[in-house]
Order: C-alpha cells, then structure tokens, then sequence
C-alpha cells in the first residue's frame, strides 16, 4: 500500500507552467529525495501537495491519492484537517518561517491546539517535551522565548518540531538545511534521520545537494523543468543513473575520485511559459536525437519498473540501453 | 524598560522648553501686545493692566518670570477673558478637546486597519479600488469641506426621518461625538490604511503566514494570531504623530461644530494675542504630545517582542 501517488501532476501560475508532469509515489516511512537545479518547480510541487498555492495557480492530477483518498476531491474544509496534521511541511528559511511575534512554544503547540484540541497547558507541555527530545537546552524556558532570541540552527530545530508536533504521516522538508551553515547542516540533517527511523514518518525530502541525498534518502526523484525525469532507488539513481541530466547533474558534484573536475551543465533551462515541444532536456543533452525534439519522451513503462527515466534512449524499442547497463 | 522611559520623559521636558521657549519669543516678536486690543483706553489704566500683568518688565524678567510659574504649574491669568485662570480654561475644555481627539483616533485606527486590510485581501479587486478611492478622496479634499459636507448630510437625513436623528451641532451627549469624530479623523484614517494595506500585503506574502497555513491554521485565529500582529506594527509606530495630527487638526471642527473644546480657545487667544492663555494650552499640549509619544512607544513594545526584550533599543 502506497501513502501517496501522484501521476501528472500539472501546476500552472498565469503563464507559468511550472509543474508540467511530476509523478511520484511514497510508502509509508519511506525517504523521497526531490532533487533538481533551482527554478524546476520542486517548492510549487511541495506547495501543491498542501494544496497552498495562491488562486492564481491552476492544479491538475492524473491521481492523486494520500492515505487512501483521493485529494482532488478534497474541500477546503478537509484540507485544514490534513495540514499539520496529516501532511506537515519544514520550510527552507526558519528565520522568516516562523512568526517574529510569538513565542516558539507557541507556535509548536499551536497544531496541538487545532487538531488535537489540547488545551493550552497540555499543548505547551507537549511542546516543551519535544523541544527537549530535539535536544534544545531549557527547553522550559526556550518555549517562551521569542523567534529573534533563537540561534539559526536553533529554530530549524523549533521548526522541525512545530511540523512534527501532531506525527504526521508524511513530512515535507523543503530545503530544510540550504539557509543553515555547514556545521548545523549535519545536526539539523541527524535529526531528521533520527526522526524518520523512530516516528515512522514518511518524507518527502527536497533538496539541490546531492551529497544530502545520500545520506538520508531511500529513493530519489530528479526533476527537471517541471517534470520529473528520472525515478528510482537511490542505488538506481546514484550508480545506475539513466537520464542523462541525472547524469550530467552528477558529472557536475565534485566527488574524491576527479575533486578537481567539475563539470557545469552548459545552457540553461527552458522558459516555463513555453516550454518546448520534445524533450525539456534536449537543447542542453549532448545525446540528442532526431526525435527527442519532435516528441515528448512520455511512453508507457512497465508499471513494475521502479526504476524510470523519461528520455527517448529507454524506450523499450531503442536499440539496447536498458540491458547494456542492467548487466 | 524604565530607563528607557526616564530617558524618553526627560527627552520630553527638552522638548516642551524648546517649545515654551520658542513660542514665548515668537509671540512677543508679533507686533501689539493683548492690551492694543481694547478701544480707548487711559495710559493710567493702561499702565496699572501692565503692571498687573508684568508687562512693563523687560523681556527676559518676564521669561524667567514665566518659566518659573510654569515650572510650579500655573499660566497666570487670562488677559481677555476677565479673571479666568489660564489652568481653569484647560481644565474645563481640554478633556472636550480629549474626548473628541480620541474619538477621532479610534475611529481612525478601526477603520484605517479594517479597510487596509480589506484592500490587501481584494488586492487590485473592487474592494481594493473602492478603498483606495476612499483614502484619496479623504487626503485631497480640505477637512472643512468633509465637516460641511457632513453637515449637510446630517440635516438631510433628519429631514427625510422627520426628526433629529442626530445633532448638526453642539456637544453634551454622546450623539454629538460621532460625526465631528468621523470627520476630524477621516484623514488619519485615509492615511492609516495606505500603511494598513502596504503591511498586511507584506505579511500575506510572508513565509510565516504561508508556513501557520501549513500548519493548519486559518479564518480568524490567522487573522488575530499571525497576521493583524505583524501588519499592524507600521500602523502603531504612526500612531503618535497622528494624534498630534489629530488634536491639531481638531481647531477647525471645533468651530464648524459648535464644540467647546480647548482649541477654540487657543485660536481665539491667538488672534487677540492673549499671552497666558497661548503660552499655557501651547506647553500644556506639547507636555500631552510627548506623553502621548511615549505611551505610544510603550504599547509598540507590547506587541513586537523584539522591542520590548531589548529594552527599546530604538527602531
Ligand atoms: N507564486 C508564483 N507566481 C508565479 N510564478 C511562480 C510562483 N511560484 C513559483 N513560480 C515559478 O515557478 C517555477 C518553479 O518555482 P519553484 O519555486 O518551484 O522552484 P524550485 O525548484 O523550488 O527552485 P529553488 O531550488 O530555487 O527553490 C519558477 O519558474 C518560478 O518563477
Ligand atoms: S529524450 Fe533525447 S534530448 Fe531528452 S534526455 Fe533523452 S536523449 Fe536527451
Ligand atoms: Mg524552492
């Protein structure tokens, strides 16, 4: 039983198709990483998934099942039960995510106080023992403090809390440690991974780094444009890599074998008002071919395939990839 | 918190000495002095009024003269208004004055705070574009226009009722406050809810709204909890100027209105050059402003944390 599958999803701003085709699915207690260069559509795709696009914003699936319902159905009503309690979201930037004017207890119990109907002392305590669990110091007396008294590390920590207050069945992590130094990346990123391993929690985990990914994720979705291009475990995508932006997007981290060779990825994305007509990657794939420019490379796979890739090259008919690398 | 307090009363008192100081040169800088007012008068009787009022010292006695009363509180006597105290004058409009100020400034906060926000949910939609027709309309036209208009308004409507639904003039109940209230604050109000509008905008587009949503928050406890917070601490920073705005501007309603508030008599003094009462309800409203101004600071510390923790380190 999947927790969610999402097939198609299609968002578009005004003129901006900024999510023309991301499927993906999650078990629960299982780790998604979302990767892609900045601009793709990853924080739109998560933003959807809570239904918090601003009205501008035209939303469109295939499927879109969570928890055994189907989300399109969903009035505005049963949405605000499935925030923070059901779905909850760790925002990428904890000094503007959280309210300057009140207290971080507060804002962590205030989940409680919406969907659980504590009352305020129960809520607060309930805060302030999580807070404890997330290792903060006085947790007592840090729940009364205010957002500008905290450290940055400190209130990603608030942050993870206040979205894992209720226990969520899946937790969204946008970035969660992008805005954070290097030394409070790790300590923001064991967290996580002790949270994931004890709660349960299934994630959607988006990121840019993939050197992130590797250490907290159990499959990985890469997206590009607006779509998602490639989809595996993170052995498939980490050593078997398909698609050939996941592997230029590899050739473009610096690793211990060539430290020193750092290939950028020449060219730039395609404009999300008019997106092209083949294959987003084309213009900048140096394995172009005749048809990936006349035809989007959206062809049935085997539903059983756990490993997928949107690119004319493993299309069951094309002359041997797929087995040339499955040996 | 109390340093900070001490610091910005003794501020204050600075400034009302500038201020006494300034206005008492100025005054007497101004040709004629209150006595070339009355018609025909003996130089006998002249010179027993001046020396009664001190006027036949030089300029500097009388300046310490003054400063030294006021620093025990007392104006003197009224020049023209036979034998009434200067600190008996205030007494009895002033908390006129007071009630209708603050009339004004409630109206204005409520209603500045509920169209800004209001035209910040409807951006660029009808709602927004009837209230920022609203706010210009009050900010360009003269608010002895508003009070007319308002006057005329006001006899329509009880002649079309057939009775008096409410007063076109005059004070004593609580009738009598709303429309020279409204009018005196429209302005204020016009003004309140640009900056209304321009924070609420903000803080609809700020991460932390976005994120108490995700956490699934919504209506009123939003609204109270998250958003009206935040947005209005503009609004509250522009509160004290805006009440000196406001009991200002209240010397023009006051005469439209028939009211008998203190600043009726201070453009009466001022046009007879009535020293004791110029000097007395000018100091008398410096010393309200700068209270004003520091209560006003105090509750901004109230709501922003971040002020109110760091011991109001300025913004
Ligand atoms: N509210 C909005 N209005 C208009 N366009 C938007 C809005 N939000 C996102 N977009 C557009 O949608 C596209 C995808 O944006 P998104 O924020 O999802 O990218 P991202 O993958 O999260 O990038 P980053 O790594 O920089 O966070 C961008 O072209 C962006 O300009
Ligand atoms: S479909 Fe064609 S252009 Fe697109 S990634 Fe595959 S080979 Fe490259
Ligand atoms: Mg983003």
């Amino acid at each position: 039983m999947k927790l969610l599958e999402l097939d198609n999803l299609q968002v578009s701003i005004g003129p901006v198709q900024a999510v023309r085709d991301v499927s993906l699915s999650l078990a629960p207690g299982e780790c998604r990483a979302l990767v892609g260069e900045s601009g793709c559509g990853k924080s739109v795709t998560a933003m959807s998934l809570l239904n918090l696009m601003p009205p501008t914003a035209q939303t469109n699936a295939a499927r879109w099942d969570f928890a055994g319902r189907d989300m399109r159905q969903l009035s505005e009503r049963e949405w605000r039960r499935i925030r923070g309690n059901e779905i909850a979201m760790i925002f990428q930037n904890p000094m503007t995510a959280l309210d300057p004017t009140q207290t971080i207890g507060s804002q962590i119990a205030e989940p409680l106080r919406i969907h659980k109907g504590l009352s305020k002392r129960e809520a607060r305590m309930r805060a302030i023992a999580l807070l404890e669990r997330l290792a903060i110091a006085n947790p007592a007396q840090r729940a009364a403090q205010y957002p500008f008294e905290f450290s940055g590390g400190m209130l990603q920590r608030a942050m993870i809390a206040m979205a894992v207050v209720c226990e969520p069945q899946l937790l969204i992590a946008d970035e969660p440690t992008t805005a954070l130094d290097v030394t409070v990346q790790a300590e923001v990123l064991s967290i996580l991974r002790e949270l994931r391993e004890s709660s349960g929690t299934a994630m959607l985990f988006i990121t840019h780094d993939l050197g992130v990914v590797a250490e907290i994720a159990d499959s990985v979705s890469v997206m590009y444009a607006g779509q998602t291009v490639e989809t595996g475990s993170l052995q498939d995508v980490f050593s078997r890599e398909a698609h050939p932006y996941t592997q230029a997007l590899k050739r473009a981290v610096p690793n211990m074998e060539n430290p020193h060779r750092l290939e950028a990825i020449a060219g730039t994305p395609p404009d999300l008002r008019h997106p092209p007509k083949g294959c987003g990657f084309a213009a900048r794939c140096c394995e172009r071919m005749a048809i990936c420019d006349q035809l989007p490379p959206n062809f049935p796979c085997e539903s059983t395939a756990a490993h997928q890739a949107r690119c004319w090259l493993w299309h069951p008919e094309h002359p041997a990839r797929w087995r040339e690398s499955e040996q | 918190m109390l340093k900070f307090i001490a610091k910005r009363l003794l501020s204050g008192a600075i400034t009302i000495w500038f201020i006494a100081t300034a206005t008492f040169f100025a005054m007497h800088a101004v040709p004629g002095d209150p006595l070339t007012q009355e018609k025909a008068m003996s130089p006998a009787v002249r010179a027993q009024l001046e020396a009664r009022y001190g006027l036949d010292k030089p300029l500097i006695e009388q300046y310490q003269l003054f400063l030294g009363n006021m620093l025990q509180g007392d104006f003197g006597i009224s020049f023209t208004q036979e034998n009434r105290k200067v600190n008996d004058i205030i007494s009895k409009h002033f908390p006129i004055s007071a009630i209708l100020g603050l009339a004004a400034v409630l109206i204005a906060l409520v209603g500045g705070v509920a169209a800004g926000t209001v035209a910040a949910y409807y951006r660029n939609r009808w709602p927004d574009r009837l209230v920022m027709i609203g706010v210009i309309a009050a900010i360009s036209v003269p608010g002895f226009v508003i009070a007319g208009l308002a006057q005329l308004i006001i006899v329509a409507m009880n002649n079309a009722a057939g009775k008096t639904l409410l007063p076109v003039a005059g004070w004593g109940s609580v009738n009598h406050i709303w429309v020279p209230a409204l009018v005196l604050g429209l302005g204020t109000m016009a003004y309140l809810s640009r900056i209304m509008r321009a924070s609420m905008l903000e803080v609809l587009n700020a991460d932390f709204n976005t994120a108490a949503k995700a956490k699934g928050v919504h209506g009123l406890r939003l609204f109270w909890h998250h958003q009206l917070r935040n947005a209005v601490l503009p609004v509250v920073t522009e509160l004290g100027p805006t009440i000196a705005g406001v009991t200002t501007g209240g010397f023009v309603v006051e005469l439209i209105f028939a009211i008998p508030g203190l600043g009726r008599y201070f453009v009466q003094a001022v046009q007879q050059l009535d020293y004791t009462v110029i000097m007395g309800t000018t100091v008398f409203y410096g010393a309200f402003l700068v209270l004003v101004v520091v209560l006003v600071d105090i509750s901004y510390g109230l709501i922003d944390p971040r002020i109110r923790l760091h011991g109001g380190g300025g913004r």
